[in-house]
């Protein structure tokens, strides 16, 4: 039992890179009825960065200090009979100022109650160079945290109580265009505070084999974000006369959507039955006063202020039923429908001042109706011990529906009405065949067929192919996949083709509990070509825009284990961008200047890994790990680069009793 | 924590132990009480199986010998059924009934469900595409030897979706990607493994396995609230085609999990004019004629339109 105990904790440690996992021989205690298993990892974790900074904390984030790099208790009734609780696991990780940090508990009582918390924490930094200069910068900590209770866990009658709360806040950038169209950017500074708090109760019914569940919940949500700039401000087109020498806004915005599900299914011998209807009935409502104080493009001094108050709401109402037919152990036919009704409506009263006068009071108004129809049939029949069928045919049919009023002063609003419906079919096959004892092969597809899709890039002509080899003798896996789709959606003026096609291979072994090996290739293509629609100095260009990307990707990974008292791992990830082949337009055209260069982006992304675990003494290892990072980019969009190399690792004593 | 531990235990702790495993080899001449139906008792089985007995007190599945149901419901011959024949024949898998190794899926599958259909996460589990592509429950789930502290895992979450999901692995593995492999999330996070209802965004008809939120909203909005809404000016393709049309959920080379490298291109390919999308089916809307493309500060439109999720105060998504 230890040395398995010992495996599967060193097994934890290869499952996750860089993220320091319990590793030893923790025994564990019997205490008064219970056993209890301890262990802490305590260590400091180290990086040394060169290059981009924000683009490393942006894909790995890890930085020096003393950390919990992990914790684990487990205490287990060994009657099943506690007085108090019969299981309790606390699991922690990265406590102590990691970017990832996480608590996990369970208390639980056979038959009386079971309570389940998840805690984590993501310290997010993306600077967002390539999407706005570095002006969208975030730097906030999400907090989530999840609760549950069920009372009467094995009873016919369960009761289940819940709670999630879920933050985000921290410094931010934001941009904010001034004073008209043709106006300025300027870059703001934002403090971001959002939270959201769900409360649920429901509940578990059994009665004849028929079961009911129902849930209704409270979900809040308030985002108090202001924006704010104290300084003059040249924008980021200096060479204009637009300035900004103060801004402030504040835009409240609280809402609720309380929410319900009801459930009713049973499941006997020959068939299953499933219903459901669910509601949220999302809320909002919004006010922003903004103010901002500069100069026109004219130059002349400018005061504006913004006021906007007003509501929304989104009720989506679901409902689902689906019969499955078993009719033997063969066959087994599901037939599942699902409607699905959304409404969006929202109605504001806006406001403009302009150096100190109105110019004008506005009342938008949006809806937007989303309603689905879906009917689903899958069947699956069994021929043969070495031979599954599998076929399937789903249908949408889809009705979006939409009224809009708007305008901003001194423009009169303007009402406009819109209809669309969208039919798609869509037939599916599936082969599981096994020639031999282990060997296992699947091949899949997908057709469809939608008449009219919401946008230029969704599924109209598509189909979807995939097969599956998989090999499995004693501890060796082997494993190759492919999957294509192919997406084709033309109008009178526009088409789009898109081809994904996905390789993979897989391998595993482990000969003994000394050595093990994992490693993994894929290969990702995908070339689109979509047509484009826009103003260049002043004309509306029509033409193709092309993207092709060839994305390769290993990952390798080996265990040795050649002492009782020492493990040692190595790995290696690479994920590499070849880009492909390019559609160059020619010199001539005026849009090759702006299209050219965003069509393939090869780039690379290296991460070699080492670990060691040393037994110290009974309870006590000693870990070390080191990982590297390098990423390189071989393109230059928008001039930027943001190549790094950064060498990460830990050093960790893990005490486990 | 070691004086809470302690604490905890002295509270929690009954006079009485669990009575000490049967250790050794199996004794030739057991003795069989037949309890009817061919059903003989937990205490007869771990007479020859120790090792699965010696730790099963931490087996949730242990609940149902410690709440001494009747043998057909509880402990060892609640999963593989009468162990008489299995006695009497002095062990071998095929005189088990219901031996999970060398059973069909759908067996397997019936047999978990005879308990485990209780649950609400597991309505759809026999319209999920993992039973229809025959995955069965002992696939992911090892009763026996889960390394794992919740679920009886056969090993940690994402291993065992990576497993069959290889290119998924490749994304997670990418410079942009939600922290997967760092520990932050797990794919159930977002995913039900044991199939879902239809989607509420696209057509329904995809994606497959996604756990929606608040009962049917698209899992994004779990974590991503902000994004939510309802806003008085919805970006509609987030409402109609969900998340997935701008963003590659599981990683990306490009920043923002964005389908493309420049902004522009995301945006482009959708508001180009061409008759027949949109709500009005007379084409997305293409860009203001105050635009120059050619020119630098236009090519990154969520500088001005930065609401594009949606907006309480402008259409164009400005503020």
């Amino acid at each position: 039992m230890k040395k398995r105990t010992f495996q599967l904790a060193f097994l934890a440690v290869l499952t996750y890179p860089l993220q320091a996992q319990q590793v030893g021989g923790a025994r564990g205690q019997d205490i008064n009825g219970y056993n209890v298993i301890n262990s802490f990892e305590t260590g400091y974790r180290f990086s040394s960065i060169e290059g981009d900074l924000g683009k490393y904390r942006s894909d790995v984030n890890f930085r020096n200090g003393i950390r919990l790099l992990g914790s684990s208790l487990t205490v287990n009734s060994k009657d099943g009979k506690g007085r108090l609780f019969d299981e309790l696991t606390l699991q922690t990780s990265g406590l102590g100022n990691d970017p990832y940090e996480s608590s996990i508990l369970r208390i639980q009582k056979n038959r009386w109650y079971r309570y389940d918390m998840l805690w984590r924490m993501n310290e997010y930094y993306n600077p967002g160079i390539p999407i706005a200069n570095g002006q969208h910068l975030l730097d906030t900590r999400r907090r989530l945290q999840d609760h549950d209770l069920i009372l009467l866990p094995q009873s016919k009658f369960k009761f289940r109580l819940g709670y999630t709360r879920n933050s985000q806040d921290g410094p931010a950038l934001s941009t904010i265009q001034l004073f008209d169209g043709r106006g300025d950017e300027f870059p703001l500074f934002t403090n971001v505070r959002r939270e959201r708090n769900e409360y649920r109760a429901g509940g578990d019914f059994e009665f004849a084999g028929v079961r009911l569940h129902w849930l209704q919940g409270w979900d809040y949500f308030k985002e108090d974000t202001v924006d704010r700039v104290d300084s003059l401000s040249a924008g980021n087109n200096p060479g204009d006369r637009i300035t900004l020498s103060r801004f402030y806004r504040a835009e409240p915005y609280h809402g609720s959507t309380p929410f319900s599900r009801v459930n009713l299914r049973t499941e006997r011998k020959y068939f299953a039955v499933n219903g459901r209807l669910a509601y949220a009935g999302g809320r909002r409502s919004f006010i922003m006063d903004e103010a901002a104080i500069g100069t026109n493009r004219f130059g002349a001094a400018q005061n504006r202020q913004i006021v906007v108050g007003g509501n929304a709401r989104r009720p989506v109402t679901t409902g689902d039923f689906s019969l499955s037919v078993l009719p033997s152990t063969r066959l087994s036919v599901t037939n599942a429908t699902s409607i699905s009704s959304a409404r969006i409506d929202g109605d504001a009263v806006y406001r403009e001042f302009s150096n100190a006068s109105l110019q004008g009071t506005t009342v938008q108004f949006r809806f937007l109706g989303i309603h689905t129809i879906t009917n689903m049939t899958d069947a699956q029949y069994r021929v043969s011990d070495r031979l599954r069928l599998y076929t399937g045919y789903h249908f949408s049919t889809r009705e979006i529906r939409s009224i809009e009023s708007d305008g901003d002063p001194p423009f009169a609003p303007s009402v406009s009405t819109g209809l669309q419906e969208n039919r798609q079919h869509a037939g599916l096959f599936g082969i599981r065949l096994k020639p031999l004892k282990p060997v296992t092969v699947t091949l899949d597809g997908e057709v469809g067929r939608a008449d009219t899709p919401f946008l230029p890039i969704s599924d109209k002509n598509y189909h979807a192919l995939g097969g599956r080899v998989q090999i499995k003798q004693k501890s060796l896996l082997l494993s190759a996949a492919y999957r294509e789709k192919y997406n084709t959606n033309s109008a009178s003026f526009s088409s789009h083709s898109s081809r994904g096609r996905n390789y993979s291979f897989d391998a595993s072994w482990a000969s003994s509990a000394k050595f093990a090996l994992d490693a993994g290739y894929s290969k990702m293509h995908l070339d689109t070509v979509s047509g484009i629609a826009f103003f260049g100095a002043g004309a509306l260009l029509a033409n193709n825009s092309y993207y092709v990307s060839n994305l390769h990707s290993l990952n390798v990974g080996a265990r040795v284990a050649p002492h009782k008292r020492a493990e040692f791992y190595g790995g290696y990830s690479m994920t590499k961008d070849l880009g492909g082949s390019k559609f160059a337009l020619r010199a001539a055209d005026p849009a090759a200047a702006l299209l050219n260069p965003v069509q393939a982006f090869p780039l690379s992304f290296q991460s070699p890994v080492a670990r060691v675990s040393v037994l110290v003494r009974g309870k006590l290892r000693w870990n070390f790990s080191w990982q590297y990072y390098r990423y390189n980019e071989d393109f230059g969009l928008f001039g930027i680069k943001q190549d790094y190399r950064a060498h990460t690792g830990y050093t960790s004593l893990l005490w486990a009793f | 924590m070691g004086l809470w531990l302690l604490l905890i235990v002295s509270l929690s702790a009954r006079a009485q132990s669990a009575p000490a495993p049967a250790q050794g080899k199996p004794p030739g001449g057991i003795q069989v009480k037949d309890l009817g139906g061919g059903y003989v008792g937990n205490t007869v089985c771990r007479a020859c199986h120790p090792a699965q007995w010696q730790t099963f007190y931490k087996n949730p599945h242990f609940k149902s010998i410690a709440a001494a149901s009747t043998p057909a419901l509880a402990g060892c011959e609640g999963c593989h059924g009468p162990g008489k024949n299995h006695v009497e024949a002095g062990g071998g898998k095929t005189t088990i009934p219901r031996a999970f190794s060398l059973m069909e899926p759908r067996q397997a599958l019936d047999t978990c469900l005879n308990c485990h259909a209780k649950d609400f996460s597991r309505v759809n589990i026999r319209r999920s595409q993992h039973t229809l592509s025959d995955v069965a429950c002992n696939n992911c789930h090892s009763i026996h030897k889960s390394p794992v502290l919740k679920f009886l895992l056969a090993k940690q979450q994402m291993e065992l979706c990576y497993g069959c999901h290889p290119s998924v692995r490749a994304q997670f593995s990418m410079p942009f990607k939600h922290r997967l492999n760092e520990g932050f999330m797990q794919c159930s996070d977002c995913h039900n493994p044991h199939g879902t209802f239809a989607a509420t965004w696209r057509s329904g008809m995809r994606p497959r396995m996604v756990e929606q939120a608040s009962g049917n909203e698209e899992a994004c909005l779990k974590c991503h609230s902000d994004k939510r809404g309802p806003f008085q000016f919805e970006h509609a393709a987030v409402r109609v085609e969900g998340c997935e049309t701008c963003h590659i959920p599981h990683g990306s080379t490009n920043a923002k999990l964005l389908r493309r490298p420049a902004v522009f291109a995301v945006c482009l390919e959708c508001h180009n004019g061409a008759g027949s999308f949109g709500r009005q089916a007379d084409g997305i809307t293409t860009q203001s004629g105050s635009h120059n493309m050619f020119d630098p500060r236009y090519q990154k439109c969520t500088i001005c339109h930065v609401r594009i999720h949606g907006s309480n105060s402008d259409q164009r998504f400005l503020r």
